[in-house]
């Protein structure tokens, strides 16, 4: 009996880099972004805009491509003018703990390093959030470090219905959970996951994951496959830039996404670009991959080039002038006012953030800023309301 | 008199006429394709088996067959 | 040129044509030969008790063909799966394509009751190719069902009108992670050659080539249309040229460090 081709027959996304050699070959990809000519980022730039494959992408991402910025920069703005209008969905975020059991050496929360840890009960974390709606926002970003013990999945759902009333959008920025966990959690009303491979080099993610459950690479690989399974409306990926060689990132990184699109057609996919900033007690010698602005802009670029519908979100890590530059070139989604402490809406001094922000403008300072170059900014972008629970019945 | 309805119309056979089997029936009616199947009674009979489907009184029988279409 | 797998079977010919509308059998099986199809389809009906011996099909050769039975005349997922079923006893192969069709004007098919029947079949072992209308949801979800390709319709069977849907198509395509068989209103050559170019995986003409004047020649044609039109797409065409308007450098900024 011929059984037909089920969603589980298609290679798992690590075989996918595996067999790419996109998770351990820097010597074959630097090869490849080498021989990329001019005329390469020219046929790329002439296919049709929004499409991805890999080939297209490594031209985008090469170094040939540096000089193609202004071409790149152009499509990608009608691009996202297209599909995503002038509106900017802004969003905050809350930071729940930083209690963590993890050591990555690039981050401040990494369980070695010394400063007082703090966690925020239901009660705390939903006087942050409403700081936020008062300010006007209905997206909010629940955020917190590997903290299982107290950042519990009832935890979390408790808050996201306390929240539900007041956002449209709730999405978590956490540790990695089960499928079943995010199908709860979905339940619960959290619409949305951001879950970064930090990097796609095995070698690399072995370097700077020393211990803790965020150690296991394949683990973490697979966990934007369950949030898949799970229903979640929004899946947030990205890189950790300066862990390795941002190109090569970027193209593992499409991969990736590629991959969750095919899979979960009802699912959007969006980016992020976290940038390494200086955070407490990490050297910044320990970084010899650092993006300039130049490289930020290229990859921000190539990737909304590749996927016209992907969200590109842009956290306040970036400084003003630099994001106001950004804006206009493919970013959908931009966070404000943000606090990286956990109750830093209430007591901005009080706790040790898990970076710095860098663009340290009022909520309604960047609204208005996007309105003089011309954007919307939206507050909320759908109503969870419509489709909480309701049950069809003829009236 | 035993009647068997088929295509929908009415066929009536003196008792020792009636078509002891699929296979009898469609050589009595002279069908010929080898894509043909039949339904007896809504119950799906493969060509093979005509020979081996013995026939009752007032059995609604449709025979299909393949042909040309899009 | 690449070539076309469906349900684990690999084809050389990404044409595939339908055996209605001709003026005789062997007419009809002239033409076959002369588009290098693989999958023919042909539809159940009622022998016809006044004429039983009559075997438009006698002509086919089944070793060379495979023969691809339509539901056309089902007007509901019960008598597209009854269809089916039968189908399945007179050819002995499990392949179906999926056609339920209420509307007698124009034949579009019914995304309710396909997509009803496609579950029924697709768990009863049937390899499901379903007739659409170009409609993207309507596709993933049959792709999630377990049919085997999608067909979605360029314009009404018969109308010739070519790729009325072009737009729903292009969603399709690039959605799709099964074959796309553009099926249904493709009534010239360079009709399939464009949904070729677009990315279709085949297509399928029966009108277009029965009721041509000379029903050999036209599929002749097509056959050398689908094969422009695979080779183009594998040759990866530029898209239509934009220009960008004039106006302030926007990445300018990157220069001011």
């Amino acid at each position: 009996m011929n059984q037909p081709s089920t969603i589980s027959d298609r290679p798992s996304i690590r075989s996918v880099l595996a067999s790419r050699r996109l998770d351990h070959d820097r010597d074959l990809w630097e090869q490849r972004l080498r021989e990329v000519t001019s005329r390469d980022v020219e046929a790329a730039l002439a296919s049709r805009p929004g499409s991805y494959c890999l080939t297209k992408l490594l031209a985008l991402v090469s170094p040939a491509a540096e000089g193609h910025l202004e071409p790149m920069a152009r499509l990608s703005q009608q691009l996202t003018i297209r599909r995503f209008g002038r509106a900017m969905r802004l969003y905050a975020p809350v930071y729940l703990s930083s209690h963590c059991v993890n050591r990555c050496r690039y981050c401040g929360f990494n369980r070695d390093n010394a400063f007082p840890r703090v966690r925020l009960t239901v009660e705390e974390a939903a006087a942050q959030a409403e700081i936020l709606a008062s300010e006007g926002f209905r997206d909010i970003l629940l955020v917190s470090s590997e903290d299982k013990a107290f950042i519990t999945v009832a935890y979390l759902t408790e808050l996201a219905k306390r929240l539900k009333g007041k956002f449209s959008f709730v999405g978590i920025e956490i540790y990695q959970m089960s499928a079943q966990e995010y199908e709860r959690l979905f339940e619960a009303g959290i619409d949305g996951v951001t879950l970064y491979q930090e990097t796609y080099d095995r070698a690399t993610y072995a370097r700077y994951h020393l211990d803790g459950p965020k150690a296991d690479y394949d683990m973490r690989l697979h966990g934007p496959d369950d949030m898949g399974r799970a229903g979640m409306r929004e899946i947030g990926l990205g890189v950790l830039l300066g862990l390795a060689d941002w190109r090569i990132e970027t193209l593992a990184l499409a991969e990736h996404a590629s991959h969750l699109i095919r899979r979960y057609w009802q699912s959007r996919i969006s980016f992020s670009f976290p940038r390494l900033r200086p955070a407490c007690g990490v050297p910044a010698a320990e970084f010899p991959h650092l993006l300039s602005d130049q490289n930020l802009v290229q990859m921000m670029l190539a990737l909304r080039l590749c996927f016209a519908d992907a969200g590109i979100v842009l956290s306040t890590r970036e400084p003003a002038r630099l994001r106001d530059h950004l804006i206009g070139l493919g970013v959908t989604r931009l966070s404000a006012g943000s606090r990286t402490s956990p109750g830093g809406y209430t007591d901005p001094d009080a706790n040790t953030g898990q970076f710095e922000v860098n663009d340290h403008r009022s909520p309604g300072k960047v609204a208005a800023v996007l309105k003089t170059r011309g954007f919307d900014p939206v507050w909320k972008d759908w109503d969870g309301a419509f489709c909480s629970g309701s049950e069809l019945t003829c009236l | 008199m035993r009647s068997l309805k088929v295509n929908g119309t009415e066929r009536r056979f003196a008792p020792d006429q009636m078509p002891r089997t699929l296979a009898v029936l469609l050589d009595v009616l002279g069908v010929g394709p080898t894509t043909v199947v039949a339904e007896v009674d809504g119950q799906i009979v493969r060509r093979d088996e005509f020979d081996r489907t013995e026939l009752k009184d007032g059995q609604q029988i449709e025979l299909i067959k393949l042909m040309g279409g899009g | 040129m690449d070539k076309l797998t469906i349900a684990g079977r690999v084809f050389a010919s990404r044409l595939l044509v339908g055996t209605g509308k001709f003026a005789s059998p062997q007419v009809m099986a002239a033409a076959l030969e002369a588009s290098g199809a693989e999958i023919v389809t042909v539809a159940l009906r009622r022998v016809d008790i006044d004429d039983p011996a009559d075997d438009t099909l006698r002509e086919i050769d089944r070793e060379r063909f495979l023969l691809l039975p339509n539901t056309s005349g089902a007007r509901s997922a019960e008598e597209a799966v009854r269809l089916s079923r039968l189908a399945r006893a007179a050819t002995g192969i499990n392949w179906v394509k999926l056609e339920v069709t209420p509307d007698p004007y124009y034949l579009l098919p019914c995304p309710v009751e396909t997509l009803k029947a496609a579950e029924v079949l697709v768990k009863e072992g049937f390899v499901v190719l379903p007739y659409i209308n170009a409609d993207p949801i309507l596709a993933k979800r049959l792709e999630d069902v377990g049919t085997a390709t999608v067909m979605p319709l360029g314009s009404p069977i018969g109308s010739n009108q070519g790729l009325k849907t072009r737009a729903s198509l292009e969603i399709i395509v690039e959605q799709s992670n099964i074959p796309v068989v553009v099926d249904a209103g493709l009534g010239l050559p360079s009709h399939a050659a464009e949904a070729m170019e677009i990315g279709a995986d085949a297509v399928l003409i029966n009108t277009a080539i029965a009721t041509a004047g000379d029903p050999i020649e036209m599929a002749t044609a097509f056959r050398l249309a689908v094969e422009a039109g695979r080779k183009a797409y594998e040759a990866g065409p530029r898209a239509p040229g934009r220009h960008a308007e004039a106006s302030s450098p926007l990445t300018g900024f990157l220069r001011e460090q």
